[in-house]
């Protein structure tokens, strides 16, 4: 339903000459057929019936062509019908006077009967045309209604516009300076660019400041070579929303410009919607980010402090009271002072940590990496505090291998097993547990502790940012270490949860798949010999 | 260790606290210290004091620690250990392969610092190659291609020597990846070909009877490398 309108168009203005002349051919074919045919079937001197067949092409052309073709089908059945059949035959002598007056009353009615049957063609046309307009309308706002985003809207009105009007079109907006400048066109085809010439610019600014119509059809700048509407919601305009005008009746333009009308309106909504909720969603984030600083202001005032405060009070008691300390005393303060640092440090690496992932810097940088060796390379990093815990290591006997980021993932491991220290008791046993899922192509990594576990409500939250379990509020923290896991693991295309351990604690149940898409594992056999 | 006694070393760090605390823990384990704080006055220094060693910061304010880096490197093969605050493997890398010894990460314990200092000077001093590299119970016998562990013999394919044997003879040094395949596989190699080089560490490893998860011989260094350790 949609395309008639461009292809009526192009019938109408486009091509007008190449257009009429078949109209003509047919007529002329049709009659001179029509004539020796009547005569075939024996008809030649029943002149009565043979006038009313004659009218049968003029009013098949009326109904089709319209008004022009009607009359030239009237005049040449007259012809036709004076040549042929009226005597004397096959001379355009008439014998008998009266039939001049029945060639006067027959074109009469032709003319009369291509005028209804043209002018109800017109109606139907018309009621076409608006059922199509109002489809496209129509289209127009589905499709705005259901994007989000500016870039993409303007791109879809301009498309929508051009074609509706089956012509190309523009959409200007002002940019980041205020000034304006196309920033969506599109003809037919959805391509091409109209609109960007000083000239058009020139009357788009003046739209967008007036808040007035212009261009070809409407009452302002008639001589351009463009119309242009101005997009405005009820204090607000927006942009200015222009098609290139081709046509050069006035009825046409009228209809053209009611039709860019209310385009241009339901554009103006439309964008008016995808900015409010652009400021919406940035309020929200604004709030978001208010809640975000607080917490974090919080968890790092007092992350940051409490190893402050002991390396600041070792080192200057170290300093001032040097004589007092025994070595054992000394040691223990500049112990102290490595720990606190050791913890700032700790606290240092997640902020970053989270910065980055946060920021979009995170590049996966994906590598074939060795299971085994992850996991030594985590033991190494806890064991300076993993004192009076054993950790259990379960390693199926082949070497695995998983495609990814081997720094990141062992973040990810060394996070969620200093966790599971930190949680749990002294003597207690951590076991860590690698199994392969074949079929799916996945590696499970369960970390199960015997310590205090987290409350059900909180298992989905302790992966949230800043995000501590009133449980634990004694032990301390950021809250940002699982935030992190979770982030890390998801980049990598998998999921982390958090579930309780049958025999009391928490097992942290990590899901990687093996391999990245286009990368499976390339390992041949060695055929060496020992 | 009577190698690393007196060493000169020239540390080059832009922050002063750094500087200040490299030297006076440095000198108390008995090196010679020369600072300088950018990396012009580096490449000039580095041509006067003839450091045994040098410790360069990667994160300098104008002339950059790598092109310091690449500028020595054009005369000098002084072992040069690289500080990096950076958390980017790539650099590391970039530094190793561009002629870098070793590398430690900022912030640092001296004890680690310390150790890659007698590595990197005992490489250097050792003149003689030894023919019989013993670590622990492993003995690799380069005269002879012959690995012994806890005094059993051990059978290797041609490629798991050759990687055990530049492993061992850089015993204490890190080896990155590249290094590693250069050296193993000659020129034939590619850069992605690093899985392969996992797979093989693997089969060593097992054949050295490695705890995966507590590896006594070679250590991998996440992302960059591996470093066959030293034996207490």
């Amino acid at each position: 339903m949609k395309s008639t309108v461009p292809e009526r168009n192009a019938e109408e203005k486009g091509a007008p000459r190449l257009y009429r002349v078949p109209k003509y051919v047919w007529v002329t074919i049709g009659i001179t057929l029509l004539t020796p045919l009547l005569h075939v079937i024996g008809m030649s001197n029943d002149l009565v019936n043979v006038s009313l067949i004659y009218l049968f092409p003029i009013l098949v052309s009326a109904v089709y062509w319209g008004l022009g073709p009607a009359i030239y089908a009237a005049s040449l059945s007259v012809i036709m019908f004076d040549f042929f059949f009226v005597p004397p035959n096959l001379s355009f002598t008439v014998a008998d006077l009266r039939y001049i007056f029945s060639f006067v009353v027959y074109l009469a009615v032709a003319v009369l009967t291509a005028t209804l049957s043209s002018r109800l063609r017109q109606q139907l046309e018309m009621v076409r045309q608006r059922e199509a307009t109002t489809n496209s309308l129509y289209a127009l706002s589905r499709q705005m209604t259901a994007v989000a985003d500016l870039d993409t809207l303007l791109h879809h009105i301009a498309k929508q516009v051009s074609h509706t009007l089956g012509t190309q079109a523009a959409v200007y907006l002002p940019d980041t300076h205020g000034e304006l400048k196309v920033t969506a066109s599109a003809d037919e085809q959805g391509t091409a660019v109209w609109g960007g010439e000083e000239s058009e610019i020139a009357i788009a600014k003046w739209v967008y400041r007036n808040g007035e119509t212009a261009g070809k059809g409407s009452s302002s700048l008639r001589e351009s070579s463009g119309l242009y509407v101005p997009l405005r919601t009820e204090d607000q305009i927006h942009g200015v929303l222009a098609v290139r005008m081709e046509a050069s009746d006035i009825q046409e333009q009228r209809e053209q410009l009611q039709l860019l009308e209310a385009c241009g309106g339901l554009s103006a909504s439309a964008i008016a919607r995808v900015k409010l909720a652009e400021e919406a969603r940035v309020a929200q984030m604004t709030a978001e980010s208010e809640r975000i600083r607080t917490a974090l202001l919080d968890s790092v005032s007092h992350e940051l402090r409490t190893p402050l405060t002991t390396i600041i009070g070792s080192a200057t008691g170290l300093i001032e009271n040097d004589a007092i300390f025994t070595p054992e005393d000394r040691k223990e303060l500049t112990g102290n002072i490595r720990d606190g640092a050791m913890r700032m440090n700790r606290l240092v690496t997640n902020l970053l940590g989270m910065v980055k992932l946060e920021s979009g810097m995170l590049q996966l940088r994906r590598k074939w990496c060795d299971v085994g060796d992850m996991i030594s390379v985590v033991l190494t990093q806890v064991r300076e505090f993993s004192k009076h815990r054993s950790i259990r290591v379960d390693l199926p006997d082949q070497p695995l291998f998983i495609c990814g980021d081997e720094v990141l993932l062992e973040q990810v491991l060394i996070n969620v097993v200093s966790n599971a220290i930190k949680y749990s008791p002294d003597y207690s046993e951590i076991v860590i547990t690698f199994t392969r899922d074949e079929r799916n192509a996945k590696l499970n990594i369960v970390v199960a502790d015997t310590g205090v576990g987290i409350p059900d409500a909180d298992r989905e939250r302790i992966f949230e940012k800043f995000y501590r379990s009133e449980s634990s509020r004694h032990i301390t923290g950021t809250g940002l270490g699982l935030a992190i896991c979770k982030g890390i693991v998801e980049v990598h295309g998998g999921t982390i949860r958090a579930e309780s351990n049958p025999g009391g604690g928490t097992r942290m149940s990590i899901c990687l798949p093996m391999e990245a898409p286009e990368a499976l594992f390339p390992y041949r056999g060695q055929g060496e010999v020992e | 260790m009577t190698a690393s006694q007196g060493a000169r070393i020239l540390v080059v760090d832009d922050e002063p606290q750094i500087r200040k605390l490299l030297k006076v823990t440095l000198q108390a384990h008995q090196f010679e210290i020369h600072e300088c704080g950018d990396g012009d006055e580096a490449v000039t220094q580095a041509s006067i004091v003839h450091p045994d060693l040098i410790i360069l910061d990667l994160g300098l304010p104008g002339m950059s620690g790598m092109d310091v880096l690449h500028r020595v490197r054009e005369w000098s093969q002084v072992p040069i250990i690289v500080l990096t605050a950076k958390e980017r493997e790539e650099d590391k890398i970039a530094a190793l392969d561009g002629g870098a010894d070793d590398y430690v990460t900022k912030p640092f314990g001296m004890g680690e610092l310390v150790a890659r200092i007698r590595v990197a000077l005992r490489h250097v001093a050792r003149t003689t190659d030894e023919p019989v590299l013993r670590f622990g119970s492993l003995t690799v016998d380069l005269a002879q291609r012959q690995v012994e562990l806890d005094g059993l013999p051990i059978k290797l394919t041609p490629t798991e020597y050759d990687m055990l044997k530049v492993l061992a003879s850089n015993a204490g040094k890190i080896i990155t990846q590249r290094q590693l395949l250069q050296q193993v596989w000659g020129g034939h190699h590619h850069e992605s070909d690093s899985h392969y080089l996992r797979v093989y560490v693997g089969h060593l490893r097992k054949k050295l009877k490695e705890d995966p998860t507590q590896p006594r011989f070679i250590q991998t260094e996440p992302g960059i490398g591996y470093r066959f350790l030293l034996q207490d």
